[in-house]
């Protein structure tokens, strides 16, 4: 209908430039257009007063004359559109077709490369030939070169459209490619189309006009979209896997989603399904065990009558570490909360607790130390000594018991080293014990402030903030709510103190309420490589004296918060790979952030990278400084071969080592096909709308190849489509001198 | 008649007995310097909030055939000037932030638990009910530390045993090393001795009954913390009381303060 009414396609006028042929000035055009209007005012309008004709009917009749001479006049001028066409059979079109094992669903009852077979042989090859030279390229993990589209298989196990794409445009500099089309389900294994892609295909100005398979929506599926679970961890920690998913067809129904650790269960849960199409996140509670490297499976029980069910299971990696951080804890006098947070943390394998109480003005009491020597000169008192402890826990302490060197070196301890720092309520503590005026204040999560009555020995009830309940450190139970009911149930604190305005970027978890009023309780923050927080009382311990021998949120609460504290404390060497797991990619980045044994950035050091992988797979690696960030190596890995690898970075300085990590990745085949198998429609138009091409149906293919012929990309030549003969223009002229005849007519005619 | 005379006999003999013992301790030839009972003023600060209370347990008394054995020992023995005394010296010579005055608690209800350490006097008197003895089982474990202080001889021993064994029937009492934390945590008390009390006044001799040896014991938990300091066979809290009185050697109450801070701290470091 469009191109009987406009005669030429739409991409003429989409692409085309409008240009006047007649020659004549442009300015003349306006002039006679106003004048023709201002006749046309003077002689309709001074009629119809005449007539005794209402003002409106004037002025209906002045709009149409006006509109009439107006178009007539611009014919006259002689309208074109200026528009680029390929030069027939001098330009090549690429055709890529996707050969990835998706396009052999048969989603709407025939497999998509049956369908895409089909389109091509139903008169778009022919056409195509009929005005360019034809290339066939099959696009799977690697773009291939190929004779005819019919070594379409749709047996392998990904899809990198993206690379094909760019593989084209590199390759193809010297060929006059008038353009590309693309048939796909869009169902890119790669992550999507990038940038730079695209940036590729525009300098070439090649447009891609893609050709969509398969359905957009499924009626029924089940499907994992994403599972986050840290990774890296203490060992027998509590960690959470974050499992999010989507849904349709069963909304409101149940579904169960387990994880496992090898063949062992590890954690599973029952959830109600969220409504169609809505992004679903489940949380996972589960125990991180034993030093070693944790392959995790997340899956969702099939549902019934499921269109895909190889969207319902995820791998990921968590590496667990051997090391045991050590935490220093000083108290400036004996107190409870020292005795029951040792205690607490007395079966906790993989922390170690050393403590140092004032017990009287000049003997200090020490528990934990590795030997005599530990600590006997008092707080360490240089950068060696501290930076050994991985968390510091600073009690009833005034700021005037360290020293200078002392206070500069806490805040070295979080903001150079990447140590936690975590602040208790006291009497000697946060104002009371004149942190507002020392350098140690810098670190802390709150504005202390100068007035020293804010400790009392007021029984405190908790609550959770919003922060809190979402944060899994305070988990006392696995399910939120009744979380946040325990936490309320939780026995009163012994005292509390108000610690000072919360700093900007600091989060509060927990609220206590006294008779002093309603306080932040627990704040932490990150700072520098660290973190930092204020546990503003001193009192929990009545957690553990107060409730049934068997409650264990005492001990849970300081395990998990030591955790936190120290968990995230780097090494000297942090070693990283962009994943942990690869699906259908072979490409792995390795990451190094390198520090000397004071943590002093190491720009200058050597790093080298050793993998071990499946099937004997070995290399090792220099790493090079990157040049943005430093301290910072990077160094690049191609791991051919499905399964798990390990990395060990290496740092030195000079010929001596500085630091050691290891890191595991993992490569998984075939995987990433199975996810996203609906037609992602909005990526393939989202690609041809960026190059200049068109997204294209099935059933409407006939005008494909003309469209493709306006295209500056190859060899191609300017022509100019007239417009003043278009039937449009015709029909618009009828109707406007028609509708002036009707309403003259209906009127009784002037 | 003749049962006149055996009761004037015994008489007889009881008085002769007394002013022999009598003049072998002194009481007859000076006058007893103690003066039990006195009134302890309330100090300005009673009502102060700290960290340590000195919690003193109260108990019912063991009630047997024998009146005048039943009449003796009571939790309140030295209350409440041994402990206000003795809080004085934890103030001075420790950093622990202490009330002036005591608390005293009971098994009978959860208000024990705010105070994790407790001190009980005359155990050899006691006597626990069920219910107590569940609770005192439960706050131990839970972290809460009992001292025991001033019992004496094997049959005070017994009797302490007779509720303690109730408590813990799954765990000894057992001698303390030395070389335990709890003789080492402020002070070494490596040279500790026995302890008198007033009764042994003008202490020539150090014990009671026929319990000639100071035992120190006690019994641990799982981790092995002392959950109760058992001194046996020693007065300690006579040493607190009269700490103040020139007629109580310096070197037993010495050793009394020092015995009573390393039990303290060590309770609130372990």
């Amino acid at each position: 209908m469009f191109e009987l009414l406009f005669q030429h396609p739409l991409a003429v006028y989409r692409k085309g430039e409008l240009v006047w042929q007649s020659g004549w000035p442009l300015w003349i055009l306006g002039m006679l257009v106003v004048a023709a209007i201002a006749a046309a005012a003077v002689f309709t309008l001074r009629k119809t007063v005449a007539a005794g004709w209402p003002a409106a009917r004037g002025v209906t009749l002045w709009a149409l004359q006006s509109s009439l001479v107006s178009a007539l006049l611009i014919m006259l001028w002689q309208p074109g559109l200026s528009i680029a066409t390929l030069k027939p059979k001098q330009n090549v079109v690429a055709v890529m077709l996707d050969d990835s094992s998706s396009m052999s669903l048969a989603d709407t009852g025939t497999a998509r490369k049956d369908l895409m077979q089909r389109a091509l042989e139903s008169g778009l090859i022919d056409n195509l030939k009929k005005r360019f030279q034809v290339r066939f390229y099959k696009v799977s993990d690697h773009l291939e070169r190929v004779e005819d589209h019919k070594s379409i298989k749709a047996e392998k196990q990904a899809s990198r459209i993206a690379d094909g794409l760019k593989q084209i445009a590199a390759e193809t500099g010297s060929l006059p490619i008038g353009g590309v089309l693309l048939l796909s389900d869009g169902a890119d294994t790669s992550g999507g189309i990038d940038r730079d892609t695209v940036n590729a295909l525009k300098s070439r100005q090649l447009p891609v006009h893609t050709i969509g398979f398969g359905r957009e929506q499924y009626d029924r599926d089940l499907a994992l979209v994403d599972v986050q679970v840290p990774a890296r961890s203490l060992a027998d920690s509590r960690l959470g896997a974050q499992v999010i998913l989507k849904q349709r067809g069963y909304a409101g129904q149940k579904a169960t989603i387990t994880l496992k650790d090898g063949e062992k269960t590890i954690a599973s849960k029952s959830i109600t399904l969220a409504a169609d199409g809505a992004a679903q996140t489940e949380t996972l509670l589960f125990n991180s065990g034993a030093a070693g490297v944790r392959s995790l499976q997340v899956s969702l029980a099939a549902m019934q009558n499921e269109d895909n069910t190889g969207n319902n299971g995820l791998a990921r990696l968590v590496q667990v570490d051997s090391r045991k951080p050590r935490i220093l804890y000083i108290e400036g006098e004996p107190r409870w909360e020292h005795k029951f947070v040792r205690r607490a943390l007395e079966d906790e394998k993989t922390l170690s607790l050393v403590t140092m109480v004032r017990t009287t003005q000049n003997k200090l009491y020490r528990q934990g130390v590795r030997d005599a020597k530990e600590l006997e000169q008092g707080f360490p008192a240089t950068a060696e000594e501290i930076f050994a402890y991985e968390g510091i826990i600073i009690g009833a302490v005034e700021a005037t018991y360290f020293t200078p060197t002392q206070q500069a070196l806490l805040k070295a301890f979080v903001d150079r080293r990447g140590g936690g720092i975590l602040f208790l309520g006291s009497r000697a503590s946060l104002a009371d014990g004149g942190y507002g005026a020392s350098e140690i204040s810098d670190i802390m999560p709150v504005q202390v402030g100068e007035r020293r009555t804010s400790f009392h020995r007021d029984r405190a009830k908790v609550e959770l903030t919003a922060a809190g309940r979402d944060n899994l450190s305070l988990r006392l139970e696995e399910d939120s709510a009744r979380n946040q009911e325990r936490w309320k149930k939780l026995p009163e604190l012994a005292d509390v103190q108000f610690p000072g305005a919360v700093k900007p970027g600091a989060v509060v978890l927990v609220d206590a309420t006294s008779s002093q009023g309603r306080t932040p309780l627990l704040i932490t923050q990150n700072y520098g490589r660290g973190r930092t927080a204020v546990l503003a009382t001193g009192g929990t311990w009545r957690w553990q004296m107060l409730q049934p021998l068997e409650d264990k949120s005492h001990e849970m609460f300081w395990q998990q918060l030591t955790r936190w504290l120290v968990g995230g404390t780097p090494g000297p060497l942090v070693a990283s790979t962009s994943n942990s797991v690869y699906t259908d990619e072979s490409r792995v980045m390795l990451r190094a952030e390198v520090r000397g044994k004071q943590f002093e950035i190491l720009p200058d050091g050597q790093v080298e990278a050793r993998i071990s992988g499946p099937a004997g797979a070995a290399a090792t690696i220099i790493m090079q400084p990157d040049p943005i960030q430093a301290g910072v190596y990077l160094g690049e890995y191609s791991a051919e071969q499905p399964g798990s690898y390990l990395v060990e970075m290496i740092s030195s300085r000079a010929g001596e080592q500085q630091g050691i990590d290891q890191v595991a990745f993992r490569r998984e085949d075939g995987l990433a096909e199975k996810f996203h198998t609906e037609q992602n429609r909005e990526l393939l138009e989202r690609l041809s709308a960026e190059t200049g091409g068109k997204y294209w149906k099935i059933d409407e293919l006939n005008t494909l190849p003309e469209t493709i012929t306006f295209s500056e990309a190859g060899i191609s030549a300017r022509e100019i489509r007239d417009l003043w003969h278009l039937p449009i223009v015709f029909i618009l002229l009828a109707a406007l001198r028609g509708a002036e005849w009707l309403l003259r007519r209906r009127w009784g005619g002037v | 008649m003749r049962k006149r005379g055996i009761w004037m006999a015994v008489l007889l003999v009881v008085t002769v007995l007394g002013v022999a013992y009598g003049q072998r301790r002194g009481f007859m030839s000076r006058e007893f310097p103690f003066r039990e009972g006195e009134d302890q003023p309330t100090p300005n600060d009673a009502d102060e909030k700290t960290e340590f209370v000195f919690a003193r347990l109260m108990y019912p008394n063991w009630r047997s055939n024998d009146r005048v054995w039943s009449m003796r020992g009571a939790w309140s023995i030295d209350y409440p000037k041994a402990d206000r005394q003795f809080v004085q010296g934890l103030r001075r010579l420790s950093r622990v932030h202490v009330r002036s005055v005591e608390q005293a608690v009971s098994l009978d209800n959860d208000d024990i638990m705010n105070y994790p350490w407790v001190y009980v006097v005359e155990p050899g008197h006691w006597d626990l009910t069920e219910t107590q003895v569940k609770k005192l089982r439960e706050y131990l474990l839970k972290g809460g530390f009992l001292m025991t202080d001033d019992f004496h001889g094997s049959m005070e021993w017994d009797i302490f045993m007779l509720s303690m064994q109730r408590v813990f029937p799954d765990r000894p009492v057992v001698d303390l090393p030395n070389s335990d934390p709890i003789f080492n945590v402020v002070y070494n008390l490596e040279g500790k001795f026995q302890i008198p009390g007033i009764v042994n006044w003008p202490f020539d001799q150090t014990h009671e009954y026929d319990g000639i040896d100071a035992k120190w014991r006690g019994i641990y938990d799982e981790h092995g913390r002392l959950m109760v300091g058992i001194c046996h066979n020693m007065d300690i809290a006579d040493a607190w009381e009269w700490a103040d009185s020139p007629h109580y050697p310096e070197r037993y109450a010495s050793l009394a303060y020092r015995i009573g801070i390393n039990y303290i701290v060590y309770a609130m470091t372990h």
